[in-house]
């Protein structure tokens, strides 16, 4: 599982930044109970773009959950960097999200009444943080959102919106970003800039980003593709294409 | 269709709760109002007509007016004989006659009780009264008291009181028992003294009856027993049977509880049409949000007419259910109400709550209606949803709202302008009674001016205020940003706090305005520390009447102010209270035309030791009186004329000039209140009718405005005493502290003065700017209370705006807390946001309520001084702050405890 081949910087040499020591999480449903996670062990490496990916039910949105601090697992850790944040009281996890992780959801990403631009600065505004004046330029550059700043979300089209919100998320730097199904909403091609643009900062900002989805084609421009089924880690590929995960996951599917 | 709204319903109750408590309190407050008037009414009537039907009978000697059936003071009273010859009628077991007088009784320091003294009356024989406590006075030293005069003076059973006989002189009596009045107006007003008979002629010299008691014989009706009474009597006497007397009675009682159930209905309304705002609000935001459901609705084949009724259905169900809340609690309220309202309204002990179906229907009615009413608009707007709305996804920008179109611009401008017309009518023209009233309407347009523009209002305001909240930090920036995103929601629920900040901002202006009016204009026009005034007697006047109207001007004589407190005080009470000698003058005004045809002066007076013993007193600067007459002058009204003995006009007594010199004055010269005299100017000649038939020709040298100190005709004191020598005493002595005298010697000196007249009545103006100040302060503070549940229901629907606002934001703040957000950081940003809408709300009531409050004020007091009553308005904005934080309490809670994966997950 460490043995990821991602250059330019082998995660080897690091620590890894995301933690993850037999997770479960069970959900009681009256009679029964629901297994979302059945015991699950994974590690994040800096700089590494991570895709977890798995049949609908298969718990990928609570591993997620569990390893942002926005779900309690039922037993198991979690820690990040040196932070076990399992256990962590609410407001020690609020402080956690809002200082050490980025997020970018699906959609209804961004406050409908502030601007592209009060989007992106909302975080650091939250926990009072100075803004990197040279990392905001070249984040809006790189996004290319210059034009688009002054603008409301609902003068935004869909592709823009998720890249405000990857703008957002990746600012700060935080140790990791957790992107969940990114580009669910989006056409192809605004879906291809934002994963293009994920990936890009993956290598060129050493930016740990760990993105949920069911898209094939989105998972391959991950360096890495982990695969869950029923709640635990079953598979997984380095170096993935559209192709070789279709198949893996078809395999997954029929078993 | 039906059961699909109820489905709808059960599953969406939380949303409900606040527009049902909005309802309920409306409707609690009508029929709380319903219950506690009828239980007062009743009340009322049991103990007039418990008193009445205890006899069969009862003849009271006619009256020259028709309709005015109890008063004691009758012209010709029964004798002696008429009542033997009653009770030897066959028809009559047994009859009792009531003398009736008065008395003066000495409180304990030894001054008269009452602005009137009490009646002093005699049971003799069967009676309709009987004490309540003790038994009645079986001889010369014995005497039992009135309730209320025992309340009043804290005598009680045992003690030993002092009378003072027809002389003057004091004879002592042993308090024996307590008689409860009622309402009756003869006895509870200035409350009564009950002799046994003989005492009663001694005390009062009055020897005729002015009611007798009749028990009918066994065997004959009440009627028949009232029949051979009156055929016996004949014209000089009026009778009725028990029942029909307490009717009578128990009706003119009623009229009070009437007068009060309209005073209490008219808060209701209030509360009725703020709760319609809140219901409309709800609705509306209930059906934006639900936009997708009724599409739904539509796509599975409903017709828009079947969306329609199934919104009013919805509406028909919550408003059904809040107004029997609403009925229930009122009823709770009626009962308290009447448990703890009632004594102090003088109703005897607690009687069974009255409950009438029309108490009942009118609640569940006025709930019902208003919120189908309220909720018809909304309804039609639900039909308007076309069935593809389901299939799109619901927008990002979730109730974010258009701009304000031109058409709201140009009619809320219009509006503003046309009520600002209004306004500046009323102030250029005369003052007079409809000037309120226009005013009254120019507010309601500025108003409907306030609901077209309060979007863009709000948009306004918060550009304004927000600027420097958004730099407190995050939660403020995004409560000013999320407080504008739909601002027609916003404006609705702040209007609902806005009515009820206008009309108390309006009445607390008018009240500080009044109040500091009067008490310029005492310190200005009345530089006096004292005044002293005779008690008004029924007997030293020609008829009953005219002193009980004087009576009834300025009850208990503490203050003219009184007869204002009972108004509410609209302005143009507060001018002819607005000075202590008016009250005194306007008792004589409204006795005059009974008073001119006699020969002395109708009204008790002061002797003239009392000024003599004044100007003994070293402490007191200055003593002058008033004189007054009125003589016939061949016109439709008498003429008044004043003279202030004494006193230097314009120095020690001053008015507003409209031309002329006051301190002109002197003999063979006059002045004259503006418009009493037409055509009367400075320079010209009036002429007076004296007594003995020569005239008076005198030079007016200075016109006064009305309704000042200076009122009708003032002359020269000299004149006065050759043109009517009948009038040789004061009708009120003033008096002045001598300069840097101690304010307590001063007193002493004056009760010290006064002592050998214990009926003279000393009133202090500095006690009395106090009583009136209190009055004012307690009128306030009860429609304060009344507005209060308007204010209320009016935050209940800002929290019930917040609080749909933040279910249909789940999203958003799951998305800030997932940023970093915390949970009190998330409550902050509601808390904020209730507290901008409840601010600009009460901001733009304070507005609205300082500027119409001036302009009913001036349309009824050209020469009002404006005052702003800046703590009350401090704590109106306090009070609006509290009642954001407040409002956003349960939407705060709802927002930080939502989970922030499972609001993630939804959508």
């Amino acid at each position: 599982m460490t043995e990821s081949t991602v250059k330019p910087v082998p995660p080897v040499d690091t620590p890894p930044v995301v933690v993850a020591r037999g997770l479960t999480k069970t959900y009681d449903t009256g009679d029964n109970q629901v297994h979302a996670l059945a015991g699950v062990d994974v590690e994040f490496h800096r700089g590494a773009f991570t895709a977890i990916m798995g049949p609908s039910g298969s718990g990928k949105s609570t591993l997620m959950h569990c390893l942002a601090g926005l779900d309690v697992p039922t037993s198991g850790t979690v820690h990040l960097g040196r932070t076990e944040i399992t256990g962590l009281r609410d407001a020690e996890l609020t402080l956690l999200r809002r200082d050490r992780i980025g997020f970018i959801f699906q959609s209804f990403n961004l406050l409908p009444m502030l601007t592209a631009e009060q989007n992106i600065l909302l975080p650091s505004q939250i926990a009072r943080r100075g803004i990197d004046k040279q990392r905001f330029d070249h984040i809006i550059d790189v996004v290319g959102l210059r034009d688009r700043l002054s603008h409301l979300p609902a003068k935004l089209s869909g592709g823009q919106q998720q890249r405000v919100a990857v703008a957002r998320a990746l600012l700060n730097a935080p140790e990791v970003v957790y992107a969940d199904e990114p580009t669910g909403n989006l056409d192809s091609r605004s879906g291809t800039e934002v994963l293009r643009f994920l990936r890009d900062s993956a290598r060129d900002l050493n930016q740990t980003i760990v993105m949920v989805t069911h898209d094939p084609v989105a998972a391959s421009y991950a360096d890495r593709v982990v695969f869950l089924r029923d709640g635990r880690l079953v598979d997984e590929v380095t170096e993935p294409t559209a192709e070789l995960v279709s198949a893996r996951l078809l395999k997954l599917e029929e078993a | 269709m039906l059961r699909t709204t109820l489905a709808g319903l059960r599953l969406h109750k939380s949303r409900y709760v606040t527009t049902v408590l909005a309802i309920l309190l409306g409707v609690m407050f009508v029929s709380g109002t319903m219950v506690f008037a009828d239980t007062l009414k009743a009340n009322y009537e049991e103990s007039v007509m418990g008193s009445a039907t205890s006899v069969d009978a009862i003849a009271v000697p006619a009256q020259p007016e028709p309709g005015d059936g109890e008063e004691p003071e009758a012209p010709a009273a029964f004798t002696e004989e008429q009542l033997d010859d009653v009770r030897a009628l066959p028809e009559v077991a047994d009859a009792g006659g009531l003398l009736s007088g008065e008395a003066v009784l000495l409180d304990d320091e030894g001054r008269a009780v009452g602005f009137m003294p009490p009646a002093a009356i005699a049971l003799d024989g069967t009676s309709r009264f009987s004490p309540d406590e003790g038994t009645l006075p079986s001889d010369g030293d014995e005497v039992v008291l009135a309730t209320s005069t025992a309340d009043q003076t804290g005598f009680a059973v045992g003690d030993t009181v002092t009378v003072l006989d027809p002389e003057g002189d004091k004879r002592d009596f042993t308090v024996t028992g307590l008689l409860n009045f009622g309402v009756d107006p003869s006895y509870s007003m200035s409350g009564a003294l009950v002799f046994d008979p003989d005492t009663a002629r001694e005390m009062t010299g009055v020897s005729g009856y002015s009611e007798i008691d009749v028990l009918a014989a066994e065997g004959r009706t009440d009627e028949q027993a009232s029949e051979a009474v009156a055929a016996l009597l004949g014209s000089g006497a009026e009778v009725q049977t028990g029942e029909e007397f307490g009717l009578t009675i128990a009706e003119n009682a009623g009229g009070d509880t009437e007068m009060l159930r309209v005073a209490l209905l008219l808060f209701a309304f209030i509360a009725m049409f703020v709760a319609g705002i809140v219901i409309y609000n709800t609705f509306a935001i209930l059906i934006a949000q639900r936009q997708r459901e009724m599409a739904l609705l539509r796509c599975v084949g409903a017709k828009r007419s079947q969306v329609f009724r199934s919104v009013l259905a919805e509406s028909v169900a919550v408003g059904l259910v809040a107004s029997a809340l609403g009925v229930l609690a009122g009823v709770g309220i009626g009962m308290a109400g009447a448990a703890f309202g009632g004594p102090l309204l003088g109703t005897g002990s607690a009687v069974p709550v009255v409950i009438t179906p029309l108490a009942v229907g009118v609640g569940m009615a006025v709930g019902t209606v208003v919120t189908v009413f309220s909720a018809l608009v909304p309804a039609m707007r639900a039909t308007r949803v076309s069935p593809l709305a389901a299939l799109r996804t619901s927008a990002t920008a979730g109730g974010l709202e258009k701009g304000t179109g031109w058409v709201r611009v140009v009619f809320g401008l219009l509006a503003f302008l046309v009520s600002a017309a209004m306004v500046a009518v009323v102030l250029s023209s005369e003052p007079n009674q409809m000037g309120p009233i226009i005013v009254t309407a120019a507010a309601l347009v500025a108003f409907v001016g306030v609901v077209v523009l309060g979007p863009l209002l709000v948009r306004g305001i918060v550009r304004v205020v927000g600027a420097p909240l958004r730099r407190l930090g995050v939660p403020s920036m995004l409560a000013v940003d999320n407080s504008t995103r739909s601002p027609r929601r916003a404006a609705t629920a702040m209007i609902a706090l806005t009515v009820g900040a206008t009309l108390i901002t309006g009445y607390s202006v008018l009240s500080a305005s009044v109040e500091s009016t009067m008490t310029t204009m005492l310190e200005e026009q009345f530089p006096v520390d004292y005044q002293i005034t005779p008690q008004f007697s029924l007997e030293g006047t020609g008829t009953g009447d005219a002193a009980a109207e004087g009576a009834e001007e300025a009850p208990e004589g503490e203050a003219p102010a009184d007869g204002q407190s009972a108004e509410g005080g609209p302005a143009g009470d507060g001018a002819a209270a607005a000075e202590p000698g008016e009250g005194a003058g306007d008792g004589a005004e409204d006795g005059g035309p009974t008073a001119a045809n006699a020969t002395v002066p109708a009204f008790p007076t002061v002797p003239n030791g009392v000024i003599e013993a004044l100007e003994a007193q070293p402490e007191l600067g200055k003593v002058f009186g008033q004189r007054s007459t009125s003589v016939e002058t061949g016109g439709d009204l008498p003429l008044f004329v004043y003279t202030y003995p004494g006193a230097e006009i314009g120095v020690d007594l001053t008015s507003e000039v409209v031309e002329g010199d006051l301190t002109d004055l002197g003999p063979g010269r006059a002045v004259v209140a503006e418009g009493y005299v037409d055509g009367v100017g400075v320079g010209d000649t009036l002429t007076v009718p004296a007594r003995d038939g020569q005239d008076l020709s005198l030079e007016v040298v200075a016109v006064v405005e009305e309704m000042q100190s200076l009122s009708a005709v003032t002359i020269d004191t000299e004149d006065f005493a050759t043109a009517f020598p009948g009038v040789d005493e004061n009708e009120l002595v003033l008096v002045r502290a001598a300069e840097g005298a101690d304010a307590a010697e001063v007193r002493d000196a004056v009760y010290s003065a006064v002592e050998e007249y214990p009926t003279m009545q000393v009133a202090s103006v500095a006690e009395m700017k106090n009583q009136f100040s209190e009055m004012m302060d307690i009128a306030f503070y009860t429609i304060a209370a009344m507005l209060g549940l308007a204010i209320i229901i009016a935050v209940f629907g800002i929290s019930n705006t917040m609080a749909l606002s933040v279910l249909e934001r789940t999203r958003e703040s799951a998305l800030l807390r997932a940023m970093g957000l915390s949970r009190g950081q998330l409550r902050r940003m509601l808390s904020v946001e209730a507290v901008l809408l409840c601010l600009i709300g009460a901001g733009i009531g304070i507005v609205l309520g300082l500027v119409f409050g001036w302009a009913a004020g001036m349309s009824a007091l050209p020469d009002m001084i404006f005052s702003v009553p800046a703590e009350q308005i401090a704590v109106f904005i306090a009070v609006a702050v509290l009642a954001g934080l407040l409002a956003s309490v349960l939407p705060g809670r709802r927002a930080a405890g939502t989970s922030i994966t499972g609001a993630l997950a939804s959508e």
